[in-house]
Order: structure tokens, then C-alpha cells, then sequence
């Protein structure tokens, strides 16, 4: 089964109720946001309603909102490569905290 | 009036009232008129405190047992201590392998790396005031830079699409401490109030120096390992 990525692209900012209630009813509620919905007559109708505002692209498998997040998420860039114990001992809080 | 002298007010004019009708406690509050004092007892902390109400667990599970803790997933490590992705492997752009060991034979080199995608144009010495306090190291770590979407020299410049290959720049940096911004004052009010608010804000900034910046020379053996 294929679904649908919709990203919100456009705000919903100055349009008619109608139009926000589409958007409510797929899920989207801020610029950039990203959800995931089955390939059906029924969604795409709803998509066709706001496709000047939302990019569409089809894809496999949806993504967790945790994947989404992980996925613009930029890379650290760095790891510790050494360490050196710290001068003052404190038994309250674990190092680095 | 007492309560003992108009219980003997009242009987008085009751006469009649035989010994099994009269009330006890009024016997006892004539004889204490006369003959006795209340005892002045210091009321103790104990009882003073209203009494405890009687021990009630908050839920009744009645059968069941209780729920067991569920324990969260173990914590991320604050810090990364290994690369986060795999070197890269393969091999290196024609002109790298051409121009690469011109630049790394220059005196001087820079590099942009990236901190959480953010840019930081440096060389070695520099000091750089990160924006915000890294969490998970101390005065003293060493930090393995990985990330530069640019590395020159005087007249060489690699770029990277986006990024640098990973094997072909080495760069250290130190944690030096950290350090913070002057206090700051944010003054909130309505229109028309009177009630301001004042939000006090004092943000700490982790620094580093880079100590190495280092351009491998021998393309060959990057590309073999």
C-alpha cells in the first residue's frame, strides 16, 4: 500500500474556512509540517481542495513524527574523542550534566 | 456565668429533681465548685494536631495488582563519542587526488566546519563562542570535528558536496570552558497596566579552541584504506 507525504508548503493564514477546514481534516496545522496518509479517491480529493498550498510526493511506508523530526534533524558534527575526569568531584549530579 | 455556677443556679430552683434524674456531670461540676480546681494540663503537640485519618490507598485495585513501573528507554548519551556515520569509502574525486596534496602542502590552512549544521569558519588557534552550552563535556574534552563543507588554503579551495570527504581532514578541538552573557533585563507589560513584569535572562555559551587542523598528503593511501 502506497501513501501519500503531504507537506504543508503555503499558510493557511487569510484563506476561507472551508479551505482550513481541509487542512484541519488532513492533519495539518503549521507551515512545514509533514503528514502521512493512505493512497485513497477520498484523500486525494481532500489534497486536490489545497494542492496550491501542500507538496505531495508518494512514498511506501509513513514515518513516525519521530522520524520526520530525525530527518531534519542536522547531523552533530562532532564526537568526543577523549576526556578528562573533572577537577571538582560532585556526588549530587552525573558528569557533564 | 460559668457553666458550673448556673448548672447549680438551675437546680436549685428544680428542687423537686430526685438523685436518679439528676445528671451525673452536674454532681460532679458541684462537687469541683467547691472543692476543686481544673487541672491546667499543657496541651501537647500530639494533641493539638487534628487526628490522622485513617491510612486509605489512593487507588483500589481491588484483585488486580499494581502497576508496574514502566521504566523509560535508557538515556542518550549527551555527547557522541563515536562518528555518527560510517566513514566514507571509495574513491576520491580525480582532481582531489590531483590538487589535494598541493593545498595540504601550504603553509596555511582553513576550514568551514559545521556544529549541528550551523558554520564555523576556522584554523587552528581560533577560539569559537558556540551559541548555546554543549551538554556532556568538561573543561579539557577533546572534540573530533567531522563535518566541513570547506577546506582551503591560499589558492586551493575544496569544497565539499555538501560535505568534505571525512578522510582527507583531520580536526581537534578543545573544550575550554564556558562562559556567559551579561545579564539581561526583558520588561514585560500590557498597554494600559501598570504590572510589569521583569524576566531575567543569563544564557551560558560553551567555548573551544581548535588545536589541530591537519590535510592528509597522501591521497593514495586515504583511498586504500
Amino acid at each position: 500500500m502506497s501513501w501519500f507525504r503531504i507537506t504543508l508548503h503555503r499558510s493557511a493564514i487569510g484563506l476561507p474556512e472551508r479551505t482550513r477546514g481541509v487542512l484541519a481534516a488532513l492533519g495539518l496545522r503549521k507551515r512545514s509540517q509533514v503528514v502521512f496518509h493512505p493512497v485513497s479517491a477520498q484523500f486525494a480529493g481532500m489534497i486536490l481542495k489545497v494542492k496550491e498550498l501542500v507538496k505531495v510526493e508518494e512514498v511506501d511506508r509513513p514515518l513516525t513524527p519521530a522520524e520526520v523530526k530525525a530527518e531534519r534533524t542536522p547531523e552533530p558534527g562532532f564526537w568526543l574523542e577523549s576526556y578528562v575526569a573533572p577537577l571538582i568531584v560532585c556526588w549530587c549530579k552525573p558528569r557533564g550534566t | 456565668m460559668s457553666r458550673a455556677l448556673l448548672c447549680s443556679v438551675l437546680e436549685l430552683r428544680a428542687p423537686a429533681a430526685t438523685a436518679s434524674s439528676m445528671r451525673p456531670c452536674t454532681l460532679q461540676l458541684q462537687t469541683r465548685l467547691f472543692n476543686q480546681t481544673a487541672a491546667h494540663i499543657e496541651p501537647t503537640m500530639a494533641s493539638s494536631l487534628p487526628p490522622a485519618p485513617p491510612s486509605k490507598p489512593r487507588r483500589d485495585y481491588g484483585k488486580m495488582a499494581p502497576p508496574k513501573k514502566i521504566l523509560p528507554n535508557p538515556p542518550r548519551p549527551r555527547v557522541p563519542t563515536g562518528p555518527t556515520t560510517p566513514p566514507p569509502t571509495g574513491p576520491l574525486n580525480p582532481s582531489v587526488r590531483t590538487l589535494l596534496p598541493l593545498l595540504a602542502s601550504q603553509p596555511g590552512h582553513y576550514l568551514s566546519v559545521h556544529i549541528h549544521g550551523r558554520p564555523y569558519l576556522v584554523t587552528e588557534g581560533d577560539s569559537i563562542r558556540l551559541p548555546f552550552r554543549m551538554r556532556g563535556v568538561e573543561p579539557g574534552d577533546v572534540l573530533r570535528l567531522n563535518r566541513a563543507s570547506t577546506v582551503g588554503s591560499r589558492d586551493y579551495t575544496l569544497k565539499g558536496e555538501p560535505w568534505v570527504d571525512e578522510r582527507l581532514f583531520e580536526c581537534r578541538a578543545i573544550v575550554t570552558g564556558s562562559e556567559t552573557e551579561p545579564m539581561r533585563v526583558k520588561e514585560k507589560t500590557k498597554r494600559r497596566n501598570r504590572r510589569v513584569v521583569h524576566k531575567f535572562s543569563k544564557h551560558m555559551y560553551t567555548m573551544l579552541r581548535i588545536s589541530e587542523v591537519k590535510i592528509c598528503k597522501d591521497v593514495v593511501e586515504v583511498e586504500q584504506a
